[in-house]
């Protein structure tokens, strides 16, 4: 009989392959791509260097008055001066240490959940995330564990954007889950409960819930019974969070092959098994980009709370742009550092679920 | 072919009944899918179920381990009976083990944690007695190797003989196989099936198994049940039930697949 050999492989065409190919494919593939091509060239030749020199090259560096600034470009002079109001507010000094321990400890712990093993992952990082908000306000208040007390009046700046970010969104993501799976009950009772908290908490805009949060909520309470401003601003952002990240888990419940739910039941998982051990991570992996922008518009909604007089980090720069000492219309300065900042940790929270959705993505090769 | 299969497939002391099917009627909305279906399935029967698509076949099977509800008539799996209770329904679904036509392996674990998943949590065993018994199955099926691997990196009949030994990792009663070679290529069916026809003659395992393959019938079955328009047509050992089709429907059947 004949037998049969595989051709082996050839080497690719040089005209597919290397950087002139590569510039050809996607930079000039046609007069319209090389049009535009040479368009965005002549864009950023025309605008970078301008920008450059306003924000590096002729920008005042050194000081600490307004004086310091005397030339063209941008008064970083500002921002370095104001630079323990705009990260930590009005927290007293001395305490700082607290609101940095605080951050470390969230970095830390998502770095930690990144490289140990998945049944240390599950029975130990999990549970520390879902109490660590609860640490911060001990910690930040400080009387309960005998430091200094630090009234959430002082609490403030860039710190507490992200912590309240991150404390409403270690919450919201279970009680979003367990919303959407209500959403989807046979029970009618929960599941009528669930649309309703859902439907409200993401069909009212943010800052009315605020309001509603920070000057109605306290008529509900009973006499004497009062709840730190902060503590039911963070309720309400937990809600909101939950009200939307309850429908992106219901988009991810919905990709997932209905023979996944058969298949956990043939071999016998209960409800709870079921939905955590086999549905949820897939869920994750389908809404992981839904799940970010939810984050990251949550994070940057936190800026709304200086409107219920909060002071996050927009407040911190309108008090310093206000101040006696620094009238010199430092505005610019002031809101080009807070979008940076805030752009710097979006851009990371992007570049982490992007690693996150590789890694996930190497199980699901099919 | 068809003569000797009885030598091939030994019977096993075929014992009590395994699972006793009575006046099962079911619907989906208003269309009726199941009529009346009465089974008697004995432990260590190996029962082949085919008919055309839409005949209720796969329909009949699932509702064995509760996949589908059935509005009357009753069912009892190894003496339980079905009822609408949690703690029974998971009583039942310990008994039965399923394989899917689409395997419904979890993409998220690898082959290991596949196998495992339901030992550890469901039957609360040891993690290192899970695995023992999963690596055990997976050399029955013929891919230790692939234990540390995705289902995603796997051929389809990789995968299926994977989701066999998932089941079989429960040591369940019985059996239930839903089209388990549909979904695979040509040159992959039969490794499936070997799998198949070493469980039914080595282990005497209760087999219910939904399929169009009429070799693995011929030499495996005791008893192969024809479907179709929600009824069970036609009954019969294989040997009767392909050389001597009592009605005109299955008769046609037959002559349009073989």
């Amino acid at each position: 009989m004949k037998e049969f050999i595989a051709k082996p492989a050839k080497p690719a065409p040089a005209s597919i392959v290397g950087p002139v190919a590569w510039l050809r494919e996607n930079l000039f593939s046609s007069p319209l791509n090389a049009i535009t091509t040479l368009l965005f060239c002549a864009f950023i030749i025309s605008i970078v260097p301008g920008l450059f020199d306003w924000f590096i090259w002729s920008a005042d560096w050194a000081g600490t008055t307004q004086e310091a600034c005397t030339s063209e470009g941008a008064c970083w002079v500002f921002t370095s001066a104001w630079s323990q109001q705009l990260f930590y507010g009005s927290y007293t000094d001395g305490q700082i240490w607290r609101v940095n321990l605080c951050i470390i400890s969230l970095f830390a712990i998502i770095y930690a959940s990144t490289v140990v093993r998945a049944d240390i992952r599950n029975k130990v990082i999990i549970p520390v995330f879902l109490i660590l908000p609860f640490l911060w306000v001990i910690l930040l208040n400080g009387s309960l564990i005998g430091l200094t007390h630090v009234s959430t009046d002082y609490w403030g700046g860039f710190a507490l954007n992200i912590l309240m970010a991150a404390a409403s969104i270690i919450i919201a993501f279970p009680l979003s889950f367990l919303w959407a799976l209500g959403r989807r009950s046979e029970m009618p009772f929960a599941r009528s409960v669930c649309v309703l908290l859902i439907e409200f908490f993401r069909g009212v805009p943010v800052l009315a819930l605020f309001f509603m949060g920070s000057v109605m909520l306290p008529f509900f309470f009973p006499e004497g019974w009062t709840v730190d401003k902060l503590i039911r601003v963070w309720i309400v952002l937990i809600l909101f969070m939950s009200g939307y990240m309850a429908e992106v888990f219901r988009g991810g419940f919905q990709a997932i092959p209905q023979g996944q739910y058969e298949a956990a039941d043939s071999i016998g998982l209960s409800y709870w098994q079921k939905n955590l051990l086999i549905i949820l991570p897939q869920n994750i992996k389908v809404s992981m980009p839904n799940i970010l922008a939810t984050f990251i518009m949550l994070f940057k909604n936190t800026t709304f709370l200086l409107i219920i007089g909060i002071f996050e980090i927009l407040s911190t720069t309108q008090t310093a742009l206000t101040n006696s000492n620094w009238l010199g219309g430092h505005s610019t300065e002031g809101y080009v550092f807070v979008a940076l900042l805030f752009w710097i940790c979006c851009f990371s929270m992007s570049m982490i679920s992007n690693s996150i959705e590789r890694k996930l993505e190497t199980s699901h090769r099919n | 072919m068809t003569t000797n299969n009885q030598a091939t497939a030994p019977k096993k002391d075929k014992g009590d009944d395994m699972i006793v099917i009575e006046d099962l009627n079911k619907w989906y909305g208003s269309f009726h899918v199941l009529k009346d279906i009465n089974l008697n399935v004995k432990k260590g029967e190996r029962i082949v179920v085919c008919g055309p698509s839409g005949s209720g076949k796969s329909t009949m099977i699932r509702c064995i381990n509760r996949l589908e509800v059935f509005q009357q008539g009753s069912l009892t799996v190894n003496g339980i009976a079905m009822i609408d209770d949690v703690k029974n329904i998971e009583s039942i679904r310990r008994e039965v083990g399923m394989v899917f036509q689409h395997f419904n392996l979890f993409p998220h674990l690898t082959i290991l944690e596949n196998l495992t998943i339901g030992p550890i949590w469901v039957q609360k065993k040891p993690k290192e007695e899970a695995e023992a018994t999963a690596m055990k199955y997976l050399e029955r099926v013929k891919i230790p190797d692939q234990a540390l691997k995705f289902p995603g990196q796997l051929s389809g009949g990789q995968q299926q003989r994977v989701a066999i030994a998932r089941s079989l990792c429960m040591a369940p009663e019985i059996m239930l196989f839903d089209e388990p070679t549909s979904a695979l290529d040509p040159e992959m069916i039969k490794e499936v099936l070997d799998v198949m026809v070493e469980l039914a003659e080595e282990e005497g395992m209760t087999m219910i198994c939904v399929t169009h393959e009429m070799g693995f019938a011929k030499t495996v079955a005791d008893r192969v049940i024809f479907m179709d328009g929600g009824e069970i047509v036609e009954e019969n050992t294989p040997n009767e039930f392909f050389d001597h089709p009592e009605t005109d429907r299955l008769q046609l059947f037959l002559s349009q697949i073989i």
